[in-house]
């Protein structure tokens, strides 16, 4: 985390951000994201991402909420407080499935979601930077980060050659921090203006 | 590589008129920045009446007891809990939508989910309200919860339907509830980075939780939602199947039947999509969201509608044909005299449902009537009273004339208060909705993008290139080695 | 590159299928001197296992046309890379329902009442009282109507998709061709809730054991063998794309499939979970005398055995995106599926025949017989499927929403 620089490339149409995405990585530029109004299938692919293993997560949070509702259950009428209930056997099994099932699909909902939350930073009061307002509204805006070896005017030249609508240089902090979004925050001094090329 | 983008132009479009990305924004974004219409504020104000008029009811009842509903010896659930798995059965739909036509993948979803999953949630919420203010001591009510006390220590009872109902209800709202508020993230940063006002940027930005749409935040997104669907697709199973096993695991004639969870699940779909049909009908005409609530969709829906309607005769049918056949003297009196025999004194009731269920959808089979939109409105409100019938059927018909004949009772009615409390709840309903269409994207505003350029009208009309293209040639072309 | 469009039966599977259909025979006349000329209780035996294998078998190529049907009216897309498949399949709904009809009027007219009690009702007050729908006239009646009904739209259902290799078919023909379709889909579908998901279970065999009942016993054995069904279409459309067929089909597919075949063992469980725990929660003796023999007595093991390969081993197996993606692991899957049904079915027969009249002890008779009976029926699957799929193109390549197949992903 910390204030870096970074080179905005907008794209109006994902057909022309699918290549340059991937002329980009083939020209050795580092891309920091790319932020889009909606989920694009394949693009996480086209940018080398790794598959997310949320979803097994999720299947231990169920196994855990499973064993959860079976342990305590089975203590309780067998254990602390054996009742006869219609005769039943005390541990009925056949009757706890429900109850079962349920705390399996509570306990893998409520872990996924958290755990959703917890790796993207997402809570009330969170905030970003966010590199251009349209970036949820229609524009694809692919973010390349600047290093020692970045050449700007060149990677500007380069995001237009692609097909960029609109290319700008900002400095910002890449991560989160507490704030509200009608108030501009100077995080730092001395940082923080906003290049348009 | 990008994904290639067709749909077959046999199919209508699902988003009407040439929209664009920034124009599916403006339309559904529209109405959360302009100020509610006229409308709006007669069926806001109607409904908080009604809410109000539900609270006295409920203030009535948990002050002077449960005597206060007309409910007797005999017929220990009578309007409450009918109301309650009627409204059960309407928070049915939203994750139907949402879940499993995800999973089937569904196009048309897209349009109506997020409306019927916000219904969902309502609906479940108003649900709640009757096995909890039916407690009678309602302070009580967290005696329903397991944990260790100094009562005993007096645990819950795990084999009881009832205590699965808890556990049941709760479960399916709360993950209801991430279900659709995961959906509504993106959204709900679309709204924070288009507004110009400052209430409405610091409150969005506070519900969006700082979502900037970053591509890995999608991928788990939609590994969120698919798994998401994936759970909610047994649990809105399991819901109704609980609610019914309430019923289906006593011995009284007319409940003990094992074909009530199946049945019990096709009838809260088909009463939920009634509802959504309610709702979106009048919602894509206040907000005027006609090209993205096409008739289309009104059809699609009529079909499902339809169908379950169709599953539930089958099982009504089945239920009466096996009270029969099991030779079971007990059930066959139930079903005999205190159902079918439209003298009997809640005859009319079963009559009534058998008409409005299983009889009336059946004009759905016409296309000209699917897309009738004043036939459809007529028939979502029939088919949601025809439903209301169905639990009143289960639950007084089955109870009314019990094993001791000199208990027998025909003389429930409800009193004011019990019917006020029904009408609260559809106070409390309403309310929430004409909030929640005021202040939330109604549709969801990233899934219509996401479809867009393959089941919206101006790029479906492109795709006659495709169309006229033989099999083999688009083959080939779609499946050429890349180099 | 042009698409594979003619099947040809290869040598090595006629051969397969015709020589399991000679083991079929004679474990048939084998079973037959074995068990089908003794006294009238040993007869039962052999008797069982025919109606065992010749419902279950008719009822999952049936379903077949039920997934036609059904994504039809859906509008499903997907599916179209693999429908002349599925519809290879049903046509062998023709010979399997005229062995099945043999069978079940044999039954009727031969007056086998140690399988079928209510045939002869006299002095038993529930059977008595049930004969206005247990009889032999309605029976066979309604079970010609069931068959002949199947058959019959089936067939149609077949014809109409025959239409699409006439040649292209323009937009606006298409869309009358769609509704025509699912007319005829539909037709079928209110056909089939009214046999398969009602009365056909119930009078073949859910009436073996007369005096018991159930209203979920249809939807039960409707799930039963739909996911047979899904498990049967996965193996041929897998063998076609080993052939070097179907190069349409990809892994998107088959997950589809596989999805099918993991969704639809889950539906069953909870089918059978339902009407179980209802039945032991409420305790009624007449409906408890069922799962007795079944859940605890002689043929407990089969049943545990039979539920854990139909329940727990698609669950844990095919929960994974990459096991449904596998061609292996979901040919094996496929294979176990339908054995485990097929024993699903034979509790359901058997336990109802093989209660010793002296001791009142079951005992499960399981044995060379049903597994020979069984091969047979699976080698006239195969050799129905196979010759069908050599009549007409491999692909309904004019079919409107064809080109979604083509592109399909998941």
């Amino acid at each position: 985390m910390g204030v870096k620089k970074f080179i905005v490339g907008c794209f109006d149409n994902e057909d022309v951000l699918f290549p340059a995405v991937k002329s980009v990585r083939k020209a050795g530029y580092k891309i920091h994201d790319v932020y889009t109004p909606m989920p694009i299938h394949g693009l996480d692919h086209a940018m080398g991402l790794r598959e997310t293993s949320l979803h097994t997560a999720g299947f231990i949070y169920g196994i855990i909420g499973t064993t959860t509702a079976l342990t305590s259950i089975t203590w309780i009428f067998t254990r602390d407080w054996p009742l006869n209930i219609g005769g039943k056997p005390h541990f009925s099994l056949p009757a706890w499935i429900p109850i079962m099932f349920e705390l399996t699909v509570l306990f893998a909902a409520v872990g996924m979601v958290l755990t959703f939350c917890y790796l993207c930073q997402l809570a009330p009061f969170v905030k970003k930077h966010h590199f251009h307002l349209r970036a949820t509204d229609d524009l694809f805006v692919m973010v390349l980060e600047v290093t020692s070896k970045t050449n700007e005017a060149d990677t500007i030249n380069f995001l237009k050659k692609a097909g960029a609508v609109e290319v700008n240089v900002q400095v910002a902090e890449d991560g989160w921090w507490l704030g509200r979004y009608d108030k501009e925050q100077k995080l730092y001094q001395g940082h923080g203006e906003t290049v348009i090329v | 590589m990008a994904v290639l983008k067709y749909e077959s132009q046999t199919r209508d479009p699902l988003v009407d008129g040439h929209k664009d990305y920034h124009q599916v924004t403006e339309d559904i974004i529209r109405p959360i920045e302009a100020n509610p219409s006229r409308l709006w504020w007669i069926g806001f104000i109607i409904s908080v009446c009604l809410l109000l008029f539900g609270v006295y009811s409920v203030y009535r009842e948990v002050t002077y007891g449960i005597g206060q509903w007309n409910l007797n010896k005999t017929i220990g659930w009578g309007w409450d809990i009918t109301n309650f798995v009627w409204w059960v059965g309407i928070g049915h739909a939203g994750t139907l939508i949402s879940a499993i036509l995800l999973l089937f993948r569904q196009g048309w979803r897209t349009g109506v989910n997020r409306a019927a999953e916000a219904m969902t949630i309502f609906a479940v919420m108003c649900a709640g309200q009757f096995p909890i203010f039916h407690m009678g001591r309602v302070w009580m009510a967290f005696y329903v919860l397991p944990y260790p006390n100094t009562r005993g220590p007096l645990w819950v009872n795990f084999n009881s339907p009832l205590l699965w109902d808890v556990f049941a209800i709760s479960t399916y709202f709360t993950v209801s509830l991430l279900f659709w508020y995961s959906g509504l993230l993106p959204d709900l940063a679309t709204v924070r980075d288009r507004a110009k006002l400052k209430w409405r940027k610091r409150m969005y930005g506070l519900l969006s939780f700082g979502w900037t749409g970053s591509t890995k935040h999608w991928q788990r997104h939609e590994s969120l939602s698919l798994v998401l669907a994936g759970l909610s697709t047994p649990l809105v199973l399991s819901v109704h199947t609980i609610v019914s096993f309430d019923f289906a695991t006593s011995v009284i004639p007319g409940w003990h039947t094992t074909i009530f969870p199946p049945y019990f699940v096709a009838g809260a779909v088909f009463s939920g999509f009634a509802m959504v049909q309610t709702l979106l009908l009048i919602t894509r005409k206040v907000l005027g969201l006609k090209d993205y609530i096409t008739l289309n969709h009104i059809d699609v829906m009529n079909k499902v509608i339809v169908l379950t309607g169709s599953i539930v005769g089958v099982a009504y049918l089945t239920e009466l044909f096996i009270a029969w056949y099991g030779q079971n003297g007990y059930e066959w009196y139930a079903f005999k005299e205190n159902r079918a025999n439209l003298f009997s004194p809640y005859g009319w009731s079963y009559w009534l449902m058998m008409g409005c269920n299983v009889l009336s959808p059946q004009i759905f089979w016409i296309k000209k009537m699917r897309t009738n939109i004043t036939v459809t409105f007529f028939m979502s409100i029939l088919i949601n009273i025809g439903m209301w019938f169905e639990r009143f059927v289960i639950i007084v018909t089955s109870i009314y004339r019990d094993y001791l004949p000199s208990s027998w009772s025909t003389y429930y009615a409800p009193t004011i208060w019990e019917v006020g409390f029904y009408l609260g709840t559809f106070g409390l309903f309403f309310t929430c909705y004409f909030l929640f269409s005021k202040f939330f994207p109604v549709i969801a505003v990233a899934e219509i993008k996401h479809i867009l350029k393959k089941n919206g009208e101006s790029y479906k009309a492109k795709m006659d290139v495709i169309e006229n293209k033989p099999a083999e040639k688009f083959y080939e072309e779609t499946h050429a080695v890349p180099h | 590159m042009s698409l594979k469009e003619q099947f040809t039966v290869p040598g090595r599977f006629r051969t397969i299928s015709l020589s399991l259909m000679a083991i079929g025979i004679v474990s048939l006349v084998a079973g037959y001197f074995l068990y089908g000329t003794g006294d009238e209780h040993y007869q039962v035996r052999f008797w069982g296992t025919l109606i065992h294998n010749s419902v279950f078998f008719l009822l999952v190529v049936n379903a077949a046309m039920f997934f036609i049907c059904a994504t039809t009216l859906a509008m499903g897309g997907w599916q179209l890379a693999f429908r002349r498949v599925s519809e290879a399949i049903t046509v062998a709904v023709i010979p399997l329902g005229v062995i099945a009809l043999i069978v079940l009027l044999a039954l009727v007219l031969g007056h086998q009442h140690h399988i079928y009690h209510w045939l002869t009702p006299e002095g038993d007050k529930i059977l008595e009282g049930k004969s206005g729908f247990l009889n032999p006239r309605f029976y066979i009646i309604w079970t010609i109507l069931t068959i002949g009904g199947w058959i019959i739209l089936g067939r149609k259902m077949r014809l109409v998709s025959a239409e699409l290799d006439n040649g292209p078919v323009p937009v606006e023909q298409g869309r009358k061709y769609v509704f025509r379709s699912t007319v005829w889909a539909s037709l079928f579908l209110v056909w089939f809730a009214l046999t398969v998901l009602s009365t056909a279970p119930w009078l073949w065999l859910m009436s073996i054991d007369a005096h018991w009942y159930s209203t979920m016993f249809s939807w039960y054995t409707f799930a039963s063998t739909f996911v047979s069904g899904i498990a049967v279409m996965t193996l041929f459309v897998i063998y076609l794309k080993n052939q070097g067929y179907l190069e349409l089909v990809n892994r998107e597919h088959i997950h589809d499939l596989g999805k099918f075949m993991f969704a639809f063992s889950i539906f069953w469980t909870y089918l059978w979970f339902s009407q179980f725990m209802l039945i032991w929660y409420a305790n009624i003796p007449e409906e408890t005398v069922y799962f007795k023999p079944r859940v605890e007595g002689a043929f407990k093991g089969l049943f545990w055995f039979m539920f854990v390969i139909n329940f727990l081993a698609p669950l844990l197996i095919l929960m994974r995106a990459g096991s449904k993606r596998n061609y292996t692991t979901v040919t094996f899957m496929a294979i176990l599926i339908i054995i485990g049904h097929w024993l699903d079915v034979y509790q359901m027969v058997f336990p109802g025949l093989s209660q010793d009249p002296e001791t009142g002890k079951y005992h499960v008779p399981l044995n060379f017989f049903d597994i020979g009976v069984a091969l047979g029926f699976v080698g006239l699957i195969m050799y129905s499927t196979g010759n069908a799929l050599a009549k007409r193109p491999l692909y309904v390549k004019n079919h409107p929403f064809f080109k979604e197949t083509i592109i399909h992903h998941t």
